[in-house]
């Protein structure tokens, strides 16, 4: 049963880890938590959904997905967020929400309100070692892994993501190391939409699609973000995984509404004992 | 006619209690709190199962001001000493958390079926007009010391600590004050008006479910302060009932155009927020009548 759970939150734990990847790069180089995220996620689950619905292939719904989503996220760089450098925190903060609820708005006005469900092909779980797993976690995990590889090589492989690490470590110095401001913000918006586009294409199979998805997955990204250490892509993707596991295996004690407020006290514990997380600097400031 | 404007003004006024407390935090002080939802809902549940135990009404809107004001407390120890946009998450995963407890807690606050029955505020009076009348008459008096308060708080050298740690928190520290307390006691005495709005809007509505203390019952008074002008009594008055006339707008707007649903006009209503909390941090921060200065 622990096992079976334990399964379960694998899964669940990489799409908390895919998303929590998003908001600890924003977190990182754009320095607000991006309450936008969330809703990210949503508009991938959709857009994943319309192409899942028009082709019934996997691979081009995740390719749907991680462009609405992206595209969806650089929009609300350029019309929003880059607008905003240089104001207050707050009004960083502020913007985020407004932007979240357009986007949500937005779904709700195109797609509806009513849940839908990615039509895919029933089959039967595969036993391992006692464990039932289904082939479509098999499947998931392995997008989960080939998004993350993706993702890492950008950022660890790529020019461009080495700038995106040096404006994340020192933005000045970057600047001054001549490297422009503007790609690596339009680098790193995509990159952090696509990344919560696959996770939300990821959740809508395994749950259902509906405008409010997104939102209610915000609270656990923030929460692995900050456990793994703000800025720490491979933090937010283990403390992912951590917080994806204990909420599975917790179901049963807490049951299935507490399981969301299980971030936000994992989330606070960190925040008081160590608020760099697990991964993170020392940053002085928190 | 005069029914449907008194039902607007008494909204309107809860609105303008639950913005006054964010104005309290963010306006003067610079809390970004994001769960101000949580703390409306503990003192409307507060109230509202107090009366129905048949505590009588005034006993338990203190009692609603109190519990919120001590929910707020471990929530500002914890969070205070976390920078403004760790606290602004903070605060939205205890808006949320609060709302689950109340989904959850079905023992106490009969979950997802909701508490219906509560008193009215004028349980004796016979429901119309007078009665109408006199809810939005005490309202509006608790709108208006409230707002006092706030001026007299604002003018006041707790006010002008509290405007400093706005301003610039490391030069208040320099000085030797410890901005932690402030924020503490400013988010508790916030929190409390929201938990007086709360018990309000609960006697008020007469029934109580989970769904009523979603996050955007947050951001509209995060709406209704920035429109009215961040960090001025009367802006939130101004602001509060500009949202009541947007709130109320886009409910009319439903009769001249044919065809759209209740769940449409939600998401409708959701975008008009959303690109007015936008469009304002863009173009107009200081409100529509907001000090420039700041």
């Amino acid at each position: 049963m622990l096992a079976q759970l334990f399964v379960a939150g694998v899964v669940h734990g990489l799409i908390i880890g895919l998303a929590a990847l998003g908001v600890t790069l924003v977190f990182g180089i754009a320095r607000f938590p991006n309450a936008a995220a969330g809703d990210t996620m949503t508009v991938g689950a959709y857009g994943g959904l319309a192409a899942y619905g028009a082709t019934g292939s996997l691979l081009v719904a995740g390719g749907a997905s991680v462009l609405a989503a992206g595209a969806a996220s650089l929009l609300g760089y350029l019309l929003v967020f880059r607008r905003l450098a240089g104001r207050s925190l707050a009004a960083l903060l502020v913007a985020a929400i407004g932007v979240a609820f357009l986007l949500r708005a937005a779904l709700g006005v195109v797609f509806g309100h009513q849940q839908r469900v990615y039509q895919v092909p029933l089959a039967w779980p595969i036993e391992v070692m006692g464990l039932r797993i289904s082939p479509m976690d098999i499947t998931l995990a392995g997008v989960a892994a080939a998004s993350l590889t993706v993702a890492f090589l950008v950022l660890y492989a790529t020019p461009i993501g080495r700038q995106m690490r040096a404006v994340a470590d020192d933005p000045d110095l970057a600047r001054v190391s001549g490297i422009h401001p503007f790609r690596v913000m339009a680098a790193l918006w995509l990159l952090a939409g696509a990344a919560a586009g696959i996770a939300g294409m990821m959740l809508g199979i395994k749950t259902v699609v509906a405008p409010e998805m997104g939102w209610e997955s915000l609270l656990p990204a923030f929460a692995a973000a900050i456990l793994g250490g703000i800025g720490s892509p491979v933090g937010a993707v283990v403390a992912g995984l951590v917080l994806g596991i204990a909420q599975e295996v917790s179901t049963p004690i807490v049951g299935f509404t507490y399981k969301i407020a299980l971030a936000f006290f994992v989330m606070l514990l960190v925040l008081l004992v160590r608020p760099r997380g697990i991964f993170g600097r020392v940053e002085g400031v928190r | 006619m005069t029914a449907y404007l008194l039902a607007i003004g008494i909204m309107a006024a809860i609105y303008v209690l639950l913005t006054l407390g964010l104005t309290l935090q963010y306006g003067l002080t610079g809390l970004v709190n994001f769960g101000h939802v949580g703390f409306f809902a503990i003192g409307a549940y507060a109230s509202a199962l107090l009366s129905l135990q048949g505590v009588p009404l005034p006993l338990t809107f203190l009692a609603a001001a109190l519990a919120a004001a001590i929910a707020a407390w471990p929530i500002g120890l914890v969070a205070l000493r976390l920078r403004e946009d760790y606290f602004a998450v903070v605060t939205l995963g205890f808006g949320e958390t609060v709302r689950l407890a109340i989904t959850s807690e079905g023992w106490l606050t009969n979950g997802v079926q909701g508490i219906p029955g509560i008193p009215r505020l004028f349980s004796a009076m016979p429901v119309g007009l007078p009665e109408a009348l006199a809810t939005f008459a005490v309202i509006a008096l608790a709108c208006t010391v409230a707002a006092l308060m706030l001026r007299r708080i604002a003018a006041s050298p707790f006010g002008r600590v509290i405007g400093a740690i706005r301003d610039n928190e490391d030069a208040l520290k320099a000085l030797g004050k410890d901005p932690a307390r402030f924020k503490l006691q400013v988010m508790m005495l916030g929190s409390a008006l929201a938990g007086i709005a709360g018990a309000f809007y609960g006697h008020y509505i007469t029934y109580l479910s989970p769904d009523q203390f979603i996050p955007l019952v947050t951001f509209y008074a995060w709406m209704a302060m920035i429109m009215g002008g961040v960090g001025r009594v009367s802006g939130a008055v101004v602001g509060a009932a500009l949202l009541m006339a947007f709130l109320e707008g886009t409910r009319f707007l439903r009769d001249f155009i044919p065809g759209v649903s209740e769940v449409e006009m939600a998401s409708v209503r959701l975008g008009a927020v959303g690109l007015a909390l936008v469009l304002f941090t863009l173009f107009r921060p200081q409100g529509l009548m907001g000090d420039y200065r700041k």
